[in-house]
């Protein structure tokens, strides 16, 4: 992840944004997907209850078309700043990571919150002996997680500066 | 907050003796990209990197940093 691979797609704070909303799009794939199937009984929880549907993997195929490469471009444009273990980074990037940590811990707080305070809210709305389905808990929590594992990579690579331009000698 | 700039001389001693970023970087321990951070005055290095690159040099770390502009180049000519 310290060289330059496909260094076209990253070379610019543009292109490396553009890399973390794909990124982030995805993100908001599995939410939706957790709303759907919370809202609609049996929508969208293949997954939980035995078997998948055409729609399902037509769509989960999509979005790791564009997940997995974006998440790769991004690792190598930030050079594993939130990928790699902390030995194997300097200072400065030992300080980008704290930095894109600490407001991923300030967004996660938001979307717990959030999720926390819209659980609560259904279940006084339709009272006592509500559950969440369970495919709907199984949902939330892949896009709990997903986002959690990857939104320290998408605030790096959104803050990330245009690198120096390499000097005569390369 | 105030501003914490912390100005250097890192590419004109680097220009003077020839060495590239990717060398620097090498004998520092540090990504080759950084030294373009610094030398961009986007990043402020530990005390620790500010003495190793002062030693690096070999001259003192006042040469290599200030908290203040380095005066450009015969600035001080004034006839």
């Amino acid at each position: 992840m310290q060289r330059d691979y496909l260094p076209g797609w990253y070379a610019t704070r543009t292109r490396r944004r553009l890399l973390a909303g794909a990124v982030a799009c995805a993100l908001a794939t599995f939410w939706v997907n957790a709303v759907v199937t919370w809202v609609t009984p049996g929508a969208g929880a293949g997954w939980a209850d035995g078997g998948a549907d055409w729609a399902d993997i037509v769509l989960w195929t999509a979005v790791l078309m564009v997940y997995l490469p974006a998440v790769t471009l991004l690792n190598v444009a930030t050079r594993g700043v939130t990928a790699l273990a902390e030995r194997d980074l300097d200072e400065r990037q030992v300080s980008e990571r704290l930095r894109a940590v600490g407001i991923t811990h300030r967004i996660m707080t938001g979307i717990l919150v959030t999720l926390f305070a819209t659980t609560l809210a259904v279940s006084l709305y339709h009272g006592r002996g509500y559950s969440v389905p369970g495919g709907a808990l199984l949902m939330l929590a892949i896009a709990l997680f997903m986002t959690h594992f990857v939104l320290p990579l998408v605030v790096s690579g959104w803050r990330l500066p245009d690198p120096p331009p390499d000097d005569e000698d390369g | 907050m105030p501003a914490e700039d912390v100005y250097n001389r890192i590419s004109v001693l680097r220009a003077e003796r020839g060495i590239s970023r990717k060398d620097l970087a090498a004998a520092l321990g540090v990504h080759y990209q950084t030294i373009g951070y610094l030398e961009r005055g986007e990043y402020s290095p530990s005390l620790f990197l500010a003495l190793r690159i002062a030693e690096y040099f070999d001259v003192p770390l006042e040469v290599v940093f200030s908290l203040r502009p380095f005066p450009r180049l015969g600035s001080g000519r004034t006839g």
